[in-house]
């Protein structure tokens, strides 16, 4: 049942002469601009091409912007882009921007989603990414299909990744995951998902509101909450994932220690869960990635980052000796011994990694100091990585992903049995 | 003449039992006090260490920093080091009780002017301890900010960072003890005095071209272009 409190009194009036919806489509945004207009759009166009008969409502909870968004995703329309509708909607999709009160950040707008979501009995509720540029209207369709078909709790995206896209998630959180919760699911950063409306009503009364975990940390949370309670987890292939430029984007430190926090705090709230999990279960792929990925942005100075990880692995030495067993700490810093020929192997990096998970779980000094000491070592084992597979073609790229999942695999059951002692 | 030499050292001799009969009983208690006083100060020490043990009390040093400083300065572990202080603190306090049962006058009021110094050496080893965790915490974190935001010589800033805070502690800590209050008090001002001085004219001469551009990336003239960055996510 929905909490009513989070949603406001006019907001109960709009929702209720909306009554009962087949898709609720959730947008959270703060100062999307110059992107939002889009995605309402290729949520309309998804919804007129693939749903007309479907009652469905785009949601916007809006957490205080000063750019005009609520107005901008209020007056979008489909009929000025040259969008084709393939079929006419039978019904009206109808559009709500609301601001939201309480603790700023996606978790609360997440929140109040998943309130709608409950009170007017949605059957799958889409949650779309304001900032994304490359949204089609085919994502909707993608998202929302598993759920309507009754084949899916959560539908996770799954977009096709060069090697330099996104390491963060490829070297590091899509490898830890899968290891720990055992699904092998690509994307664990859900930007974008789809959950069926008895997900989105346990996600509303579960007791993590209000803890660490949230509200920052809610895309994570949710995939991990979605595999550690025993609901269906898929993944559905989306184009490419282009992000259009935030007003102020947080420099990589602070984002760093967001996400590995999140990820941290899942498994420490999943202890139970992830200590027993053994090898990884597929997650179900719905469609095909269409084309070789490709590489967007700007280009990663990889030898900068590999002169930066041997100078700062020489520099962090004493305190990556608190962290690190003796033997760990002798393969980082051989692999940071040679700079222009960074080795640092799946292994290495895996046991790494669940070292430092140890140190953090076991508190060896303070959390924030544990993840920030990891992000150099990240860094350079994605300038190895990068090095070794920069131009490689997509099979073998996904292969040497495979096998960076496996080493985490393989490193997982010695780091859970300290787990459990420490 | 021969009588009054006897007498005299009948007298002496008289004199000195007299002052055994005096003293042999206080000396005796003073034994007891001071056997009694190891005794006890024996256990204290290894209940403390005990409860220590029990509380993991070195794996909270270990966690804030105290425990690698102990090692550096080749001292034992901490639980071992606060029970040696409890036994040194009580069996002193037991010693100092027992000479003052002899009753010497140079040795008087030693008892209590040693348990008015007991709480101010107390204080000033809480405020050490609490001046090394300082430390520790700041150079840890003066490290690993100065590695990720690319500052040259991330060690140098981090170690001077601890060493402030070290000298700070240890020169409260002494002037809590109050040992040669004004010599530690004017050297530290000096010191500190001087350090500073020495990195202003440093940094002014040596490094005048760096402040101009620090001063000119802070508080830019035209706002440069945003450049792409690499996105991790």
């Amino acid at each position: 049942m929905a909490d009513e409190s989070l949603l406001s009194d006019d907001l109960l009036r709009q929702l209720v002469a909306t009554g009962h919806v087949d898709i609720l489509v959730g947008v959270p945004t703060l100062n999307n601009a110059s992107t939002v207009v889009d995605v309402v759009r290729a949520a309309q166009g998804g919804l007129g091409n693939y749903f007309p008969r479907a009652r469905a409502l785009i949601f916007n909870a809006d957490s205080g912007s000063d750019d005009g968004t609520p107005t901008l995703v209020r007056d979008a329309t489909t009929d000025d882009t040259g969008t084709v509708i393939a079929s006419r909607p039978l019904r009206t999709a109808h559009r709500i921007t609301t601001p939201y009160h309480g603790l700023p950040g996606k978790g609360s707008a997440m929140r109040m989603i998943f309130a709608v979501a409950d009170l007017l009995s949605a059957d799958a509720v889409v949650v779309l990414d304001p900032n994304v540029t490359s949204m089609t209207p085919e994502w909707i369709p993608a998202l929302a299909g598993p759920i309507r078909d009754g084949r899916a709790d959560l539908v996770a995206p799954w977009y096709p990744r060069a090697a330099t896209d996104a390491p963060l998630v490829t070297q590091l959180v899509r490898p830890l995951v899968r290891a720990a919760y055992g699904w092998t699911l690509y994307e664990p950063l859900m930007g974008e998902c789809g959950c069926s409306r008895t997900f989105a009503t346990h996600c509303l009364e579960s007791p993590a509101w209000g803890t660490a975990v949230m509200p920052e940390n809610v895309d994570v949370w949710m995939a991990a909450e979605a595999m550690a309670a025993g609901f269906r987890p898929a993944q559905s292939a989306l184009g490419v994932r282009l992000v259009g430029p935030s007003r102020k984007r947080p420099a990589l430190p602070d984002v760093f220690q967001q996400v590995m926090d999140a990820v941290c705090a899942c498994l420490d709230l999943h202890e139970s869960y992830w200590l027993t999990r053994g090898q990884a279960e597929p997650v179900p792929c719905f469609g095909t990635l269409s084309g070789a990925p490709e590489s967007f942005g700007a280009r990663p100075d990889v030898a900068g980052m590999a002169d930066a990880f041997a100078r700062d692995v020489a520099a962090l030495h004493p305190v990556l000796e608190t962290i690190l067993s003796a033997a760990t700490l002798a393969g980082v810093t051989a692999a940071a011994a040679l700079p222009s020929a960074v080795e640092y192997d799946d292994d290495l990096w895996a046991t790494t990694v669940f070292e430092f998970l140890l140190a953090y779980h076991r508190g060896v000094m303070s959390r924030e100091h544990v993840m920030q000491t990891l992000l150099p070592l990240y860094l350079g084992r994605t300038a190895a990585f990068l090095m070794r597979h920069a131009s490689s073609g997509p099979a073998t790229l996904d292969a040497a992903l495979e096998s960076l999942c496996l080493a985490f695999e393989r490193a997982k059951p010695p780091a859970a049995a300290l787990w459990k002692k420490a | 003449m021969t009588q009054m030499v006897a007498d005299a050292v009948r007298q002496a001799g008289v004199n000195f039992w007299d002052t055994v009969a005096m003293l042999l009983p206080r000396i005796l208690i003073t034994a007891s006090i001071v056997a009694v006083g190891w005794i006890i100060a024996w256990a204290l020490k290894w209940a403390v260490r005990w409860i220590l043990i029990w509380s993991r009390f070195n794996h909270f040093c270990e966690r804030i920093g105290v425990s690698a400083v102990l090692k550096t300065a080749d001292l034992p572990a901490p639980d071992i080091l606060v029970s040696l202080i409890v036994f040194w603190l009580v069996w002193i306090g037991f010693l100092l009780s027992g000479v003052d049962v002899l009753g010497f006058t140079a040795l008087e009021g030693m008892v209590r002017a040693f348990a008015q110094f007991v709480p101010r050496l107390l204080v000033a080893i809480v405020i050490l301890v609490a001046g090394v965790v300082c430390a520790n915490f700041a150079w840890r974190a003066t490290l690993i900010a100065a590695v990720n935001a690319r500052v040259p010589s991330p060690r140098v800033v981090s170690g001077a960072v601890r060493a402030l805070v070290l000298i700070l502690a240890g020169a409260m800590a002494l002037d809590q003890i109050a040992v040669a209050r004004t010599i530690v008090l004017t050297a530290f001002a000096i010191a500190f005095g001087a350090v500073m001085l020495g990195l202003a004219i440093a940094f002014g001469v040596g490094g005048g071209g760096i402040a101009r551009r620090i001063l000119d990336h802070w508080f830019p003239e035209h706002p440069p272009q945003e450049r792409e960055e690499f996105r991790h996510l």
